[in-house]
């Protein structure tokens, strides 16, 4: 990081502040801490972080009330670590603007790159009329997508949604939502064909579809496009 | 069944006739007379007798025995009066007549008495079978009861349907004491009057209130429900009459049949909660000791590595060794909450699958990532059979179950070893199974592996003996069924299967682009 990336810890337990801040000053980055949401949201107003990083158990609020309140204005990277590890509220926190999700305990070496892909994916322009992911490239513009320069045949429901979750690379995308954005409202409850769809989309672009390295299960909660 | 009408008049009925029947017997006896006058004189007279015999005997046969009398000594007054010559006088003239006379009247009685008796004889047999049927009839009503209330339920019914009386029942509250609201009529609560009277019957294992020496004011009759090892409460009887000597055998047996299956039911309520009590007993017992321990064990290593590494730092490769030590503990200890965190789950029934569509891929991808540290040492190969359609599970508890199989696995299996996953489908069932190349299961371990807390004696890691029994719960909470067997080969196999039905997935919809 050229100019220091600030991130801003919101969390009420002093042990876990320390922890993430020993981590992050060593990665290079600035740090500031807030242990109530109230003055989380006061810190993110006054510092401008280039990331959030925030509980969702805080004293005085709930984490996702202090989610919704920020995302009125705070358009950078928000991510979530809580010790609150069921399907429904890591899917209601994505649902509420969060980038990602954490749940505790977790490895420090997984949540700096989360933080990193986080803010990489938060700078890139949103309309790149071609994306290189790895032997991957994806037009865009003329509805192609190329694994190792050569074309590959995509239906085109298949090509929305790998673009959904390309663009939104490193990104969790919910069931709930891909199934919208690509489907339409009366699709929600029909994760079975998303299931189907991805799978037909791994046996063509993945090398190993059975161990998948790119179009990454968010078990319970949705899809991830890998880094 | 009939059921038996008990009336005050009933047994004495025998031996009393109404003033009804006196009357009767009398008018028959009388027109009976009157129309044999026709045959009055010489050679008549003798058959005017059969013919009052005959009636006497007829009158027999529906008649208490005093009418009968009454009526036999009356036609042979009325015989020798109005027949036998002379006419009209209690004098008789002829000595064949005097001996024929005699003989009438013993034989009118004798057959007035026996073809009563004959009569009381066969109403008495009919009466005991069936006082004996609604004994049966109750004592197989009873057996059929499978808990206190239907026992209870099935008594004031057959109280109802013999003895035309209402009861209830005051049972004690489990403690040897009396409680205060009724069972059966539990908007009822007893009057402070008689729940002391209930209470004294109780302690005292004697009958009170009506038609008793006891508290006899009251309306209702109290009986002690006790069996030979406990007493199970009171039985409150409103009585319409009084119940007569032979009849109160026939009540007590009744009312005995009841308390012992009431004793019979407490008693299993009393050794059910005695096992559960033992139960929970040896639960906290384990939980504690192997808590206990299992925590130390982690929380000594990261003590002690941590320890280390602030008075002696320098030596980076020992440094490396103790970094690695403290995070192996970390992640036995988060493993043991999380399965503490399951059990507690699964115990107070906050267990509810969300099942959804998933790709086996997926879920065993997803062990075998979270797994990732622990399988550098092993081999694991997963073999997913093809055309495998998508399976509706609830992801993350069939994740937990399947990573604490394997996890299971590599806890006997010896380094280098394979452990083989492999999922099929079959007749709507997804079947999971994991097989390793340890030691496999002893006898003992086949029955309890999937008991709560229990360890094999070989267990070298330690845990608390929760991590398949999770697994049985949470494969449970999916109405499937998981199983431990030894491979031919040696070496453990366990197999879960779950059944989930085929998605129907509209080809059209797949294709249309």
């Amino acid at each position: 990081m050229n100019n220091q990336e600030s991130v801003l810890i919101i969390d009420d337990e002093l042990p876990i502040r320390r922890l993430l801040e020993i981590n992050l000053t060593a990665n290079g980055f600035g740090v500031i801490q807030s242990s109530c949401g109230k003055d989380g949201i006061t810190d993110a107003a006054s510092h401008n972080p280039s990331l959030i990083i925030l509980d969702l158990g805080l004293p005085d609020m709930d984490g996702i009330t202090v989610l919704k309140n920020l995302r009125e204005w705070f358009f950078k990277p928000v991510i979530v670590l809580s010790v609150r590890n069921s399907e429904e509220d890591i899917i209601e926190a994505l649902d509420s603007g969060a980038n990602d999700y954490l749940t505790k305990p977790f490895r420090s070496g997984e949540l700096l790159a989360r933080i990193r892909a986080a803010i990489r994916a938060g700078e890139k322009s949103e309309n790149e009329p071609v994306i290189n992911i790895r032997n991957l490239e994806i037009d865009f513009i003329n509805h192609t997508l190329k694994k190792n320069r050569k074309i590959v045949k995509l239906t085109s429901t298949e090509f929305s949604l790998i673009s959904l979750l390309a663009k939104n690379q490193g990104r969790v995308l919910t069931h709930q939502y891909l199934l919208k954005s690509v489907w339409g409202y009366s699709y929600i409850e029909h994760t079975q064909y998303l299931r189907v769809f991805i799978a037909q989309l791994r046996k063509k672009i993945e090398d190993d579809p059975a161990v998948p390295e790119l179009l990454i299960t968010e078990s319970g909660i949705g899809y991830r496009f890998a880094e | 069944m009939r059921p038996i009408v008990v009336k005050s008049t009933r047994v004495r009925s025998f031996f009393k006739s109404g003033v009804r029947d006196y009357l009767i017997a009398v008018l028959i006896v009388a027109v009976t007379g009157f129309l044999c006058i026709p045959l009055s004189g010489a050679s008549g007279y003798h058959v005017v007798s059969f013919i009052l015999l005959f009636i006497v005997t007829i009158l027999a046969t529906f008649m208490g025995t005093g009418a009968v009398l009454m009526a036999s000594t009356l036609s042979a007054v009325v015989w020798n009066f109005f027949f036998i010559p002379p006419q009209f006088t209690f004098h008789i003239d002829k000595t064949e007549d005097i001996l024929i006379f005699g003989l009438f009247f013993i034989i009118a009685l004798l057959n007035g008495v026996l073809t009563t008796r004959v009569r009381r004889q066969e109403k008495l047999a009919v009466e005991r079978e069936e006082r004996t049927n609604s004994l049966f009839g109750l004592t197989k009503e009873l057996s059929k009861a499978g808990n206190l209330n239907e026992v209870l339920s099935v008594s004031v019914k057959q109280i109802e349907m013999n003895f035309n009386s209402e009861s209830f029942f005051v049972l004690q509250d489990g403690n040897k004491a009396l409680s205060r609201s009724s069972r059966l009529q539990l908007n009822k609560v007893l009057s402070p009057e008689d729940y002391q009277i209930a209470e004294w019957v109780f302690v005292n294992n004697l009958c009170a209130g009506k038609y008793t020496d006891n508290y006899s004011g009251n309306p209702m009759t109290f009986y002690p429900m006790s069996g030979s090892i406990l007493s199970s409460g009171v039985l409150v009887v409103r009585h319409d009459f009084y119940l007569e000597s032979d009849f109160i055998s026939f009540w007590n047996t009744f009312i005995t049949l009841i308390s012992n299956a009431l004793e019979r039911e407490f008693l299993r309520e009393l050794a059910n909660k005695a096992r559960f009590l033992d139960e929970s007993d040896k639960l906290y017992k384990t939980l504690f000791n192997s808590i206990s321990h299992e925590f130390r064990i982690p929380v000594a290593t990261i003590m002690g590595a941590a320890d280390s590494l602030i008075s002696s730092p320098g030596d980076e490769k020992m440094s490396r060794e103790l970094y690695a030590e403290i995070f192996t503990a970390s992640l036995r200890l988060n493993r043991l909450i999380e399965n503490l965190l399951n059990m507690s789950r699964l115990e107070t029934g906050r267990i509810s699958p969300r099942p959804d569509w998933h790709d086996v891929n997926d879920l065993l991808n997803k062990v075998s990532a979270d797994l990732k540290e622990e399988l550098k040492f092993y081999n694991l190969r997963i073999k997913i059979s093809k055309n495998i359609p998508l399976v509706r599970i609830d992801f993350g508890l069939i994740e937990q179950a399947v990573y604490n199989v394997v996890y299971n696995s590599l806890q006997y299996s010896p380094h280098g070893s394979e452990i083989l996953v492999k999922a099929n489908y079959r007749n709507n069932f997804l079947v999971l199974s994991v097989e390793d190349n340890g030691p496999g299961f002893n006898e003992a371990s086949l029955k309890n592996i999937f008991n709560k807390f229990y360890r094999t004696d070989v267990t070298k890691t330690g845990g608390l003996g929760l991590g398949l029994s999770i697994v049985k719960g949470f494969v449970e909470a999916h109405n499937g069924t998981v199983s431990a067997e030894n491979r031919k080969t040696g070496g453990a196999k366990i197999k879960i299967s779950i059944p989930s039905e085929n998605p129907n997935i509209n080809p059209k919809f797949i294709s249309n682009e």
